[in-house]
């Protein structure tokens, strides 16, 4: 695993490259650090509405001079203005702190590690809170918060899924997907019930993609005993290409099925890619869901 | 090393068969350890049945497979020999071996028996063996007997030997041999089995010396060219051989010094008979060219026979009385351009020709020879020339004696003015006449001759004589030589005799009657000019040749060094000739106590090559098996399956090579197939889809053709413009893929060749669907990249192609309304063919039009629906009628022209002016049905 430091340092840069890519422009209008409009009427500084006073509004909430225009008396409303919380969580699985070439690729798990504290530098420096799921901490926002996720995100994972968060918050979770897809939606489900925002982050290895073996193989998986004896790989090649591709599509389909995003990444290739999707998709949020 | 009747060449080899076990246990052993791999997403893999395990163990018949193989590789490189006689019992001799061979020009004809059956001796020998070495031809650096050599130093020298020219001295072989003071523990004898003097002594003695085999070469047909016999007509080469049995016929070629073969002939032996004649009838002309008689297909020195200039020509000096004004009506023309061909020709004055000494001298009418010059004359008569003299007026006025008849002092005319005789034909010759052979020219007729005084002995001494019995030619031997007397002029003054042929036959006949081969005694040296090797052929003599003298020419046997050839001498070339004079026969009795080894004993069977050669193939088999057992082979599964079935139940190379030679058959079946029967051909694109697209539609254009046209084509051809021979096709139809890869440059080559020779290349990129659009010729412009576009345009309206056979306006296929473009009438750059477009380019789809199934059926809609299709098929009527007639229906353009000027003619006439111009259709209306 690589240490917190170089963690840390090649997520500062990410984020720094990631920075100049100017994704939605109504996305950075938010009205001021750590706040971002919520399309509906609540606590903030921005002119939302005016309704018709009703009794239960106490009488200096009365905008006077626009009463005075009429008859009738109104309220002046702010656009509600919160902050958002991002829970990041990567899966603790063996499996996905894995590299198939330790020299030349960093593990799958080091990547998407990588790619949630560059976008969460981001977020909090944009004021947005941000935390690791169950970690117990609270979510919180500046450069401590991102050495606090770090921390988090590299040591103390739970090994089983943690328990949704209390507040709503938007939710990043990172692994290979590997396990049945029933596994999980039902690891999932309680997270989705509670967070109607999250990102799936996908990351496979090239060689879980291409299945490059031939002739006879004898495959293992990190974590779990038992192997498995290829007599001729190559002729697996097909059916495990297949599914693969079933696999991710069920991914998907189960994304869709929460509302959520979904952001793949194959570890090797350039991470930028991966982060301004992962960015993008966190974004749309704010534009795409409206809730009145 | 032999195990029975087995020899092994590389013993050790056999060491390897002791590996087998080994082989057999890698092959048996379980597949090599499986490849360790860490997969996280192996859990993807948890449902999947793994269903193809490799076996643990490799199946049994492919074990057997391989171990075959294995087992004839090695086997093979052991280089086993099968000869079944050669554990005989004279294999217990100790001590180096000693292989004697008959390398003289009778060994040559055999002499690769001789050395396979010296080199197969060699395999009985064991490694440490020496061999020793014996020719027995003489030669100034042959291999030396006493030299020891190795089995393999022996092998190689005996692979370079080559035979000599000259005979064997088995005597002289033996007498080195004992010089060479060896003691050898056995001896083996290729002999070519034609006797010599004392060959029997020879034998014995080695017989004496150790243990000895004789393999004895087989007799060919001819054994030598032993003689020359010269004719006056010809010549007939005498043939001798061994044997006395047999009826064989061999031929006999004369050749010239260059090798050109001039004549044949065929000489047979009866059967009892060692002697024929081959006989050669020639020109004289021809003849002075042979050069040399060679048997044919004969690989000896003694199946050549060399003629010399001293053999061939005469040599004849020629005397006139005289110069003459005239030189072409002179008598001396006469007898120089009768004797031209043959003779060598010394003229001069009598001394000077005397000098020269030819075989004959030939003095035309000369009336008094000085007595010199007669003593002269004599003299050289007696050594054997021949004198002929012509009469004349001048021989008729004053004669001498030097005659062989005594003449009249007066010359005899006939039909004259004032004679009462006519003319007088020649007589038939005395059987004793050298012209007995010769029939006397009926229409010559003689006017005016010498007579010869009656004496006891005229008749004797007359070659020919008059129908009234007078001599017309008399003869007397002078010693050696002889005088001979034409009563005549050798000119045509005194008769019709010399414009005749058999003039020149009685010219030749006369000057054969000396002694004909005059060369003198003490002539000079001779030097080797070329020389015979053992085989016959011509070569440049080596330095050990040396010059014979010309008097040594008779009693010199061929040798080293005086090899058989051609020497040259002062004033000709001298034959010798490795068989002359020889009457060869075979050797039958061998000494007693020698092994005489059968020839068909002595035949031996390697079987190196063709044990590794099945190994080879099993190991082939064994590739196709391993192939097919991995699953690499899909599409060849079944092809290699029933290869492999066949493989192992038949021998495999036979399966396998007529395999690769049927290729080659195939595209000459193709080619054979379009060039008997009209068919047209499409490009192949390699799209199966479209070709079989393609072919229906050309299938379904020609079964219209074939019904409603005399064009009858054949079954179309798919072809590969790379390969294919284009020519054999007038039309070519291209459909082009919507995704074509480009031609190959050989295939753009070979269209621009078909299109340059007239071909027609139909080219349809069926875009025609877009509405609207031109004719996208982009994707032409890859395809076909550099092929060689004329100018092209649309089809005009009044085009042949509307017209050609059917009357159409368009040009329809599964797309209507879309434009033809062909080339373009009178384009520059191109000398066109009879104005006939080569290229049609247009993207309606015709072939899809066109397309019908097996019963005939339309294949593909067409946008127009089945009138559509009706105009598409007559468009393509009209279309081949176009490629295949070219402008002949355009000529019918001119028919109005035509009708016009007849109908004036007709009008002067007055005979049919019935024609009214102008009902004379603008359009000749053909025979197809109206649009």
């Amino acid at each position: 695993m690589t240490d917190l430091a170089t963690l840390r340092a090649e997520a500062e840069e990410l984020a720094l490259a990631l920075a100049d890519v100017s994704l939605k422009a109504q996305a950075s209008e938010a009205p001021h650090i750590g706040s971002a409009g919520r399309r509906r009427a609540g606590t903030g500084e921005h002119f939302w509405q005016y309704r018709r006073y009703a009794h239960e509004d106490s009488a200096d909430r009365i905008d006077w001079r626009r009463s005075a225009r009429g008859s009738d008396l109104y309220v002046r409303e702010t656009e509600l203005e919160t902050a958002r919380t991002v829970l990041c969580w990567c899966d603790p699985h063996p499996g996905f702190e894995w590299s198939s070439d330790t020299l030349k690729l960093k593990t799958k798990a080091n990547e998407a590690r990588m790619l949630m504290l560059a976008i969460s530098t981001l977020l909090s420096r944009d004021g947005e809170r941000i935390g690791a799921l169950g970690s117990g901490r609270s979510p919180s926002f500046g450069a401590s918060a991102v050495d606090r996720l770090a921390e988090d995100l590299t040591t103390d994972q739970p090994t089983t899924m943690p328990m949704p968060p209390s507040g709503s918050a938007m939710v990043v979770i990172a692994s290979d997907f590997y396990d049945p897809i029933d596994v999980w939606l039902a690891r999932l489900s309680p997270v989705a019930s509670k967070c109607k925002e999250g990102v799936i982050l996908a990351v496979h290895d090239p060689v879980e993609a291409n299945f490059p073996f031939e002739g006879r193989v004898k495959l293992s998986r990190p974590g779990v005993d038992g192997r498995k004896l290829l007599g001729r790989a190559e002729s697996v090649r097909a059916a495990y290409l297949q599914k693969f591709g079933a696999q991710r599509q069920a991914l998907r389909d189960l994304t869709a099925r929460f509302g959520w995003r979904m952001v793949e990444h194959q570890t090797g290739t350039l991470p930028l890619k991966a982060a301004t999707d992962l960015k993008q998709a966190l974004e749309s949020y704010t534009l795409a869901t409206t809730s009145f | 090393m032999n195990f029975g009747p087995f020899l092994f060449g590389g013993p050790l080899a056999l060491a390897a068969l002791g590996l087998l076990p080994v082989i057999w246990f890698i092959l048996r052993a379980t597949p090599p350890a499986p490849q360790d791999v860490v997969l996280p997403s192996m859990r993807l893999l948890d449902d999947i049945e793994i269903r193809d395990e490799t076996p643990a163990r490799t199946p049994w018949w492919v074990v057997a497979l391989r171990m075959a193989a294995a087992g004839l590789a090695v086997l093979g490189l052991a280089q086993p020999v099968f000869s079944p006689d050669e554990a005989g019992p004279e294999q217990d001799g100790s001590g180096p071996m000693l292989v004697v061979m008959d390398d003289g020009w009778s060994a040559a004809p055999r002499w690769n028996d001789l050395k396979t059956a010296a080199r197969t001796s060699l395999e009985q020998l064991g490694p440490d063996d020496g061999v020793h070495l014996l020719l027995t031809a003489p030669r100034e650096l042959g291999p030396n007997p006493a030299d020891r050599l190795t089995r393999q130093e022996a092998e190689r020298q005996i692979a370079a030997l080559e035979p000599v020219a000259w005979p064997v001295d088995r005597q002289g072989a033996i007498a080195r041999l004992n010089a060479a003071e060896i003691t050898p523990g056995r001896i083996f004898y290729a002999t070519s089995a034609v006797a010599t003097i004392n060959d029997r002594d020879a034998f014995d003695a080695l017989a004496d010396r150790a243990p000895l085999s004789i393999y004895p070469a087989r007799q060919s047909p001819v054994t030598a060219l032993t003689g020359l016999g010269s004719g006056v007509d010809g010549v007939s080469v005498i043939l001798r051989r061994t044997g006395a049995s047999g009826t064989e016929p061999v031929f006999v070629s004369a050749l010239s010094l260059d090798g050109t073969p001039l004549a044949t002939a065929e000489a047979s032996f009866t059967n009892g008979e060692r002697e024929a004649r081959a006989t050669f009838t020639l020109p004289p002309a021809a003849l002075a060219r042979v050069s040399r008689f060679a048997v044919a297909g004969g690989q000896s020195a003694g199946l050549v026979w060399l003629w010399d200039t001293a053999d061939r020509t005469r040599r004849v000096g020629l005397v006139s009385s005289g110069g003459s004004s005239q030189p072409l009506l002179s008598d001396m023309h006469y007898v120089r351009k009768a004797i031209e061909p043959f003779s060598t020709l010394i003229e001069g004055d009598l001394g000077r020709v005397l000098a020269a000494d030819p075989d004959a001298i030939v003095i035309t009418d000369m009336g008094t020879i000085l007595p010199t010059d007669a003593d002269a004359l004599t003299a050289w008569m007696e050594a054997g020339g021949a004198l002929i003299r012509f009469a004349g007026p001048r021989l008729a006025a004053q004669g001498d004696t030097l005659v062989p008849v005594p003449l009249r002092s007066a010359s005899r005319a006939f039909g004259g003015a004032l004679a009462w005789e006519d003319p007088q034909p020649i007589a038939a010759f005395p059987a004793t006449s050298p012209f007995a052979e010769l029939v006397p020219p009926p229409d010559a007729r003689v006017r005016q001759q010498v007579l010869a005084q009656p004496a006891a002995d005229l008749q004797t001494k007359t070659w020919a004589r008059l129908d009234d019995g007078s001599p017309l030619v008399t003869a007397d031997r002078r010693g050696a030589g002889a005088i001979i007397l034409f009563h005549i002029t050798a000119g045509p003054d005194w008769s019709d005799l010399p414009y005749s042929g058999v003039f020149a036959d009685m010219l030749r006949r006369a000057i054969a009657a000396g002694r004909g081969e005059t060369q003198t005694q003490g002539e000079g040296a001779y030097v080797p000019d070329v020389v015979l090797d053992g085989f016959g052929r011509l070569e440049q003599p080596s330095s050990v040749a040396a010059p014979l003298m010309g008097e040594a020419f008779a009693e010199t046997l061929p040798s080293e060094t005086s090899p058989p050839g051609l020497y040259r001498g002062p004033a000709c070339t001298r034959a010798l000739n490795a068989a002359a004079g020889l009457r060869p026969t075979q050797i039958t009795a061998w000494p007693a106590n020698a092994a005489v080894v059968q020839r068909e004993n002595a035949s031996t069977l390697p079987l190196a090559g063709p044990l590794l050669a099945v190994a080879a193939g099993l190991l082939l088999i064994d590739l196709l098996v391993a192939l097919g057992l991995s699953g690499r082979l899909p599409q060849m599964r079944r092809a290699a399956a029933s290869l492999v079935v066949a493989g192992l139940l038949a021998p495999a190379l036979p399966v396998l090579v007529p395999d690769t030679a049927a290729h080659a058959q195939g595209a000459r079946d193709k080619a054979l197939a379009a060039a008997t029967e009209m068919r047209f051909g499409f490009v192949e694109s390699g799209d199966a889809a479209l070709d079989d697209r393609t072919r229906a539609g050309l299938r379904g254009l020609s079964r219209i053709l074939y019904l409603r046209t005399s064009v009858e084509p054949a079954e179309p051809h798919g072809l590969d413009p790379a390969t294919d021979a284009l020519d054999l096709y007038p039309l070519i139809y291209f459909s082009v893929p919507e995704t074509a890869a480009p031609l190959s440059e050989a295939a753009i080559a070979n269209l621009n060749a078909y299109i340059g020779r007239g071909g027609a290349l139909i080219i349809d990129t069926r875009q025609g669907a877009t509405v609207g659009s031109d004719t996208d010729v982009g994707v032409l412009t890859s395809v076909l990249a550099g092929l060689d576009v004329p100018n092209l345009a649309p089809v005009p309206n009044d085009h042949v192609l509307t017209r050609s056979f059917y009357l159409i306006e368009g040009f329809p296929g599964r797309y209507d309304k879309r434009r033809l473009w062909i080339e373009q009438v009178g384009g520059e750059g191109r000398v066109l063919g009879d104005g006939v477009s080569r290229l049609f380019i247009g993207d309606a789809d015709w072939a899809g039009a066109w397309a019908v199934d097996e019963r005939a059926r339309p294949l593909y809609a067409v946008d127009g629906g089945e009138s559509q299709r009706e105009m598409a098929r007559r468009f393509g009527i009209n279309l081949v009628m176009y490629i295949l007639t070219g402008n002949y229906k355009a000529d019918q353009v001119h028919i109005p022209a035509l009708l016009e000027r007849l109908g004036n003619e007709d009008a002067i006439e007055g005979v049919g002016d019935n024609i009214d111009l102008d009902r004379v259709p603008s359009r000749i209306l053909d025979g197809g049905p109206q649009p």
